[in-house]
């Protein structure tokens, strides 16, 4: 009988240290709030991304502190709206770091104003992660950590993958027409395009850059019926590709096969004439994304926090995807490298990759950016449904490239 | 008085840069310079366009001028910023004027259709930079241009720099408005035709005002783009500037060099009043209607409200000033008929569309004389003034004065040559007050007095035409009488030789008829020259010593009025011919 | 560069020809209050996307869009009716009238966020998917509709004006107010009925963006400059105004498009308007 007892004991002695063990793991974290301080594109014309990364930004945070927050500590995000304008991100991150004197600083919306917040950061050493930043060229801080998949080279990368995509499907083009924007972000990838396309020995058959405030897409839409292309790059900024689907669809012309930069995804799934038009994503809601369950969890979140805010599209893809990956970094970071400093925290990502739900990051490569290849993938508007068709690991199952 | 202000300005600007030697955070700094930087685009934009209502919707092509003038020089050239700085003034400024050189002479270019010459300008500049080497599309990275330290930390040097170039524009609108040049643009807002007829070179003062508005944008467009230090094309030229430059201005008053500024902080500082994350679309609803609400209570502009309560509140203190001081006007010598020939116009032609007003007028104005001019109405009576006075070129034919052809003459350079008007329906400075409508030609006529002498000499003018307790009114509390007074005290100030008097009587009673009389025997006596068009026939003949009969453009009759009224041509052009 | 064939160009023409018909049917309510009611509303183009958004929101409900105007213009015409009610109860001038309709601008700007959020929309309709055809060129019925609608509008306020009493009196109204006051005009009815209409011509020009284009909040001040510009061209109270000038605009730079590089296109249209302003006594 004593041997009995004792293991009883011993049984509910273990039981014991493991309800306790569990109890404090999922304790609330608790003391001073890590305070992280951002500003985000709310009203103005880039706002309609800007609330995609603060729906993001808010289901994180929410999360974060369901578990264990950071080091133990609740996280408080403290956000303003720098109106699209990079003059006002600049001095709100100043007001951020040096006013409401917040531990550290996550990154703005577009290119201009990550720019801004760039400057800022250098200036006060803060490490800087963001998303989406479309010049690589221009990121001369070694404090700064790009999570949006995107290569140094985009004007090498994303062309070669597209050409590649259109290469290995069941009718590669032959002739090529590049329509652009001459916004920055956009246009030197869309020039990276040419090149690609002519070192492949496709032929060019029509190149024609717009101003960004363009309204009328119907003379390039003519110029584009006319030069008869059997594949269009269409480098067009928000709302600029679907205004040239218009355009096409109103002389009765449709490329067989069109690639968008960086298109709206939701209004280009809708538009009548987006049929089969082909984009670059990081993330879709299928698997192999899908066989992640932090992925699943984040797209359930997502889709009931888009549906409240009013979202017309709640599915996650490529903005959310890689504003939830920017946030897994700078936690990933922070509880890697045991610190708030940023100097600690920058040391550890540039030794570290971060599996993200976007795939693997790194920083190993000059001013973290690595050059060559990234973490875009090309996606297809299959039957009113964004469904990635290349490389074939990651493409949906049994999906292929639509070809005409 | 200037004295003082320097001291303001220089207390102003010693306490202001002292604030980054306390270590404020850098945010206070930056959003600083902001106010700063939107005060210099503000109060430039209003040299011009508030000053003299030249309103332009392209002050953003000048600010955009300067920004890529900087950028260009810095990143391309390797032009250390700070030397940059004058250049972007430069450039902005030349483009400015060049653009105002060809405009300005076009007298049906004014109102809206110079805004949208400007705003057109905008668009073809973006344009440009956006196709040229100067930007191309990928914008100008400026992170790599070493900042001078002038503050102790980047943020100190821009809120320096800032407040620096802040202080210097509010000096030079402050500067300009008290001046001669100010005074013009003011004119110039109320009535540009009567400003250049009164002596005010209109062209020079707004090509002037253009330039020194123009440079100061551009500068300020310099400091922004190490600012923001990425340039491009959308950023710069976007509609945002020119838009917020007018309701900076209106919301805080154009008519004073201090109003934008007002508008500029009010604006600046509303703008970051709702940046919290939370409710960034009401914020923008909110600022809107604030915007509106202070509009509604405060037309005349926060500061421009101001201004005028304190205006309201003081005593104007008129010194008693009596008309015998005045000096008699050029030109002594009351010789009636017989006196050599003052003004003499062959064969004047002037047609309008199709209407000859006048086909080939010959007469001639001898010194010291009454001449009336009469005739039925479309005779050509008021455009024989108009030509003289040099409101209108003739088509053709000469107008001598003292001898000079005056035909050659630009139309401000013939009021200084001494001949002076008055308009039938009174065109008196809406916004300036009757002293310094009267004032107005003293300083810009022939003797071009400094405005302390041409105010005393307004001031003996008013108490002449008994308006000296209307000094400080503005025209629009005067009645007919007193602006018909207002327009004749401003057309002797500047002490003309010839007067030219345009159907001065027309409206008003018998007992100001009298009035009025008395005071053109007395300027006679002072030794002017008066022509005077009329249709008042008791005016006509008790005044005049000679009259010369208009009709269809050609003068048909002259000699004593007495004798003249009866001719049978005469009564025929007024009545018709009688019925046989 | 090749020439471009007469297909293009004459689809480049159309073109031109449809979007420089947007900007006179944007233009024409602007042109009216500020060249008649010495008002400029800058909130004219808020308006027009207000109209644009309902117009969505209701056809997505079912409605015909052709039919929603039968809401639209009634109510916007009550709202242009109220707008000029409180610029006339404050006296406001012309500049002022700018400030304060910049404010509205903002404030439904706002609105606008608020209930559809800044996305894309796109109104998908029955009107969008016909398509004539004239030769080899192809005609879109959305755009033709806003042809029709802007030139019907711009010739009956036309006719109005230029034949009817009411119309005489607005003139007389616009050239001096007191004036025609004291001959009897209703300055101040006449003046609310202005302003009630170009609100509700704001709602029809709504009604075209939302057929033809995709809508943002941030693309009110995407049509500001270029509508203004066409405004002052046309003449301010010019009727037709807008319109021609519009046409010309839109043509000018439709033609650059089909010819050379599309980035030059402002340059040419505004450089065209530079020239013309320099060159001819007055307006169009």
């Amino acid at each position: 009988m004593p041997a009995a007892n004792r293991s009883v004991r011993a049984v509910f002695g273990a039981l014991l240290a493991l309800a306790l063990a569990a109890q404090s793991a999922l304790a609330a974290p608790s003391g001073p709030p890590v305070r992280i301080g951002s500003t985000l594109a709310l009203t103005g014309p880039l706002a309609a991304t800007g609330l995609v990364h603060k729906i993001v930004g808010e289901i994180y945070v929410e999360e974060l502190n369901r578990k264990n927050g950071l080091l133990g500590r609740p996280v408080e995000w403290v956000l303003k709206d720098d109106q699209s304008r990079p003059d006002l991100a600049r001095t709100l991150y100043e007001q951020l770091i040096t006013v409401d004197k917040v531990d550290l600083i996550m990154g703005p919306y577009a290119t201009a104003n990550i720019l801004s917040a760039m400057g800022v950061a250098q200036r006060y050493n803060k490490v800087l992660i963001h998303h989406t930043f479309g010049t690589p060229s221009l990121a001369k801080y070694d404090m700064q950590f790009p999570a949006g998949g995107l290569a140094g080279d985009p004007d090498n990368t994303i062309p070669k993958l597209v050409f590649d995509a259109l290469a290995a499907s069941a009718k590669p083009p032959k002739s090529v027409a590049v329509v652009t924007s001459k916004f920055p972000s956009v246009h030197f990838i869309s020039l990276g395009a040419r090149d690609a396309a002519k070192k492949r020995g496709l032929r060019e058959v029509a190149f024609l850059e717009w101003d960004f405030g363009n309204r009328d897409f119907g003379p390039i839409a003519a110029r584009l019926k006319d030069a008869k292309p059997d594949f269009v790059w269409v480098g067009g900024l928000g709302l600029e590709g679907n205004l040239l689907i218009d355009a096409m669809r109103k002389i009765d012309y449709m490329p067989p096969l069109h690639f968008h930069l960086f298109p709206a995804p939701g209004p280009l799934l809708k538009a009548a004439g987006g049929e089969n038009a082909l984009a670059a994503t990081t993330f879709e809601e299928h698997p192999p994304f899908t066989d992640n369950p932090v992925a699943v969890e984040f797209i359930r979140l997502y889709h009931e926090r888009g549906a409240k805010a009013g979202l017309p599209d709640t599915s996650v893809e490529n903005q959310s995807a890689i504003s939830y990956s920017s946030w897994q970094t700078l936690e990933a970071a922070v509880t890697g490298a045991r610190s708030l400093d940023d100097k600690a925290i920058a040391q550890w990502l540039k030794k570290n990759p971060v599996d993200a739900i976007v795939g693997r990051l790194r920083w190993d490569g000059p001013f973290n950016y690595i050059y060559g290849t990234d973490l875009y993938k090309v996606k297809q508007n299959q039957k009113g449904k964004w469904v990635i068709v290349w490389p074939k690991e990651f493409a949906a199952p049994g999906a292929r490239l639509i070809t005409p | 008085m200037r004295g003082r202000a320097l001291a303001g300005f220089a207390a102003a600007g010693l306490g202001l840069s002292a604030v980054p030697f306390f270590g404020p955070p850098a945010f206070y700094e930056s959003f600083l310079y902001l106010v700063f930087h939107w005060i210099v685009l503000a109060v430039s934009w209003n040299i011009l366009s508030g000053y003299s209502g030249y309103f332009s919707f392209g002050h953003g092509a000048f600010f955009g001028a300067g920004m890529y003038t900087t950028a260009t020089l810095a990143t391309k050239a390797g032009v250390p910023f700070l030397w940059t700085l004058p250049l972007a003034a430069l450039v902005a400024a030349a483009f400015g004027i060049a653009l105002g050189a060809l405009v300005f002479r076009l007298p049906r270019l004014r109102g809206e259709l110079f805004a949208l010459l400007t705003l057109a300008v905008t668009f073809v500049l973006a344009t440009i930079v956006l196709n040229t080497p100067i930007d191309g599309g990928p914008g100008l990275y400026l992170s790599a241009v070493p900042l001078l330290a002038i503050g102790p930390s980047p943020s100190s040097t821009f809120y320096l720099l800032g407040l620096a170039l802040a202080l210097a524009t509010l000096w030079i609108a402050r500067e300009i408005q008290r001046s001669k040049l100010g005074t013009g643009l003011f004119a110039i807002h109320d009535d540009e035709d009567v400003a250049e007829v009164l002596g005010v070179p209109t062209y020079r003062y707004k090509l002037a005002a253009f330039g020194v508005s123009c440079g100061l944008a551009g500068v300020a467009g310099g400091i922004q783009a190490m600012f923001i230090s990425y340039v491009t094309v959308g950023e710069t030229f976007s509609i945002a500037v020119p838009l917020n430059v007018v309701l900076m201005s209106v919301l805080g008053g154009s008519r004073h060099w201090f109003g934008p500024a007002v508008g500029a902080a009010a604006v600046t500082a509303l703008l970051y009043a709702f940046t919290a994350g939370d409710y960034a679309v009401a914020g923008h609803a909110a600022v809107g209607l604030i915007l509106i609400i202070v509009i509604l209570f405060l037309p005349e502009g926060i500061f421009g409200e101001l201004i005028g309560a304190l205006k309201r509140r003081r005593v104007p203190a008129t010194p008693a000033i009596d008309a015998a001081g005045l000096p008699a006007p050029a030109a002594a010598g009351p010789g009636k008929s017989e006196g050599p020939a003052l003004l003499e116009a062959r064969g004047l032609s002037k047609a309008f569309r199709g209407v000859q007003a006048l086909a080939g007028v010959d007469l001639e104005v001898r010194r010291g004389e009454i001449l009336g001019l009469v005739g039925p109405n479309g005779s050509g009576k008021s455009t024989l003034i108009n030509v003289v006075s040099g409101h209108f070129r003739p088509d053709s034919g000469r107008i001598l004065f003292e001898g000079r052809d005056l035909a050659a003459l630009e139309a401000h350079r013939i009021a200084r040559t001494g001949i002076a008007r008055t308009y039938q329906i009174p065109r008196p400075f809406a916004h300036l007050s009757v002293l310094e409508n009267v004032a107005l030609p003293a300083m810009f006529g022939r003797d071009a007095q400094a405005r302390p002498d041409a105010e005393r000499e307004a001031r003996r003018w008013l108490a002449f035409t008994g308006l000296a307790a209307k000094a400080m009114s503005l025209p629009g509390e005067l009645n007919l009488h007193q602006r018909k007074f207002l327009e004749l005290a401003r057309a002797l100030a500047s002490r003309p030789g010839l007067l030219l008097l345009d159907e001065v009587f027309s409206g008003l009673t018998h007992a100001e008829i009298d009035d009025a009389i008395r005071l053109i025997r007395e300027i006679r006596a002072r030794g002017a020259t008066i022509v005077f068009v009329e249709h008042v026939i008791r005016a006509v003949m008790e005044l005049t010593d000679r009259i010369v009969v208009l009709s269809y453009g050609r003068v048909i009759a002259e000699g004593d009025p007495r004798v003249v009224m009866r001719e049978p041509d005469v009564v025929a052009a007024y009545l018709g011919k009688p019925r046989a | 560069m090749a020439l471009p064939s007469l297909t293009l160009l004459g689809q480049s023409l159309l073109s031109g020809l449809f979007i420089g018909a947007l900007y006179g049917l944007l233009g024409l309510g602007l042109s009216l209050s500020w060249g008649m009611l010495r008002q400029i509303n800058l909130a004219h183009f808020a308006l027009a996307f207000l109209g644009a958004y309902l117009t969505y929101q209701l056809a997505g409900a079912g409605m015909d869009p052709l039919a929603t105007l039968a809401v639209v213009m009634p109510c916007f015409f009550a709202l242009g009716v109220l707008m000029h009610w409180l610029l006339a109860r404050f006296s406001v001038s012309a500049f002022n009238s700018l400030l304060v309709s910049f404010g509205f601008t903002a404030i439904i700007e706002a609105l606008i966020q608020w209930i559809w959020t800044a996305d894309f929309r796109r109104m998908e309709s029955a009107y969008g998917e016909v398509k004539f055809r004239v030769g080899a060129l192809y005609v879109a019925l959305p755009e033709l509709l806003t042809l029709a609608m802007a030139v019907a509008l711009s010739l009956l306020v036309w006719a109005w004006l230029r034949h009817t009493y009411t119309g005489k009196a607005m003139r007389a109204i616009a050239e001096d107010a007191p004036m025609a006051a004291a001959f009897g005009v209703d300055v101040r009815g006449l003046s609310l009925l202005l302003s009630g209409l170009s609100a509700a011509f704001a709602g029809v020009a709504g009604l075209c963006l939302a057929l033809s284009y995709t809508l943002a909040p941030g693309q009110i001040y995407a049509w500001l400059g270029v509508v203004f510009a066409a405004v002052m061209l046309g003449g301010l109270g010019n009727p037709l105004g807008p319109l021609v000038a519009g046409i010309v605009i839109g043509v000018s730079e439709a033609l650059t498009m089909a010819f050379t590089a599309p980035a030059w296109a402002p340059l040419v249209s505004f450089s065209l308007l530079i020239v013309v302003l320099l060159a001819r006594p007055g307006r169009i």
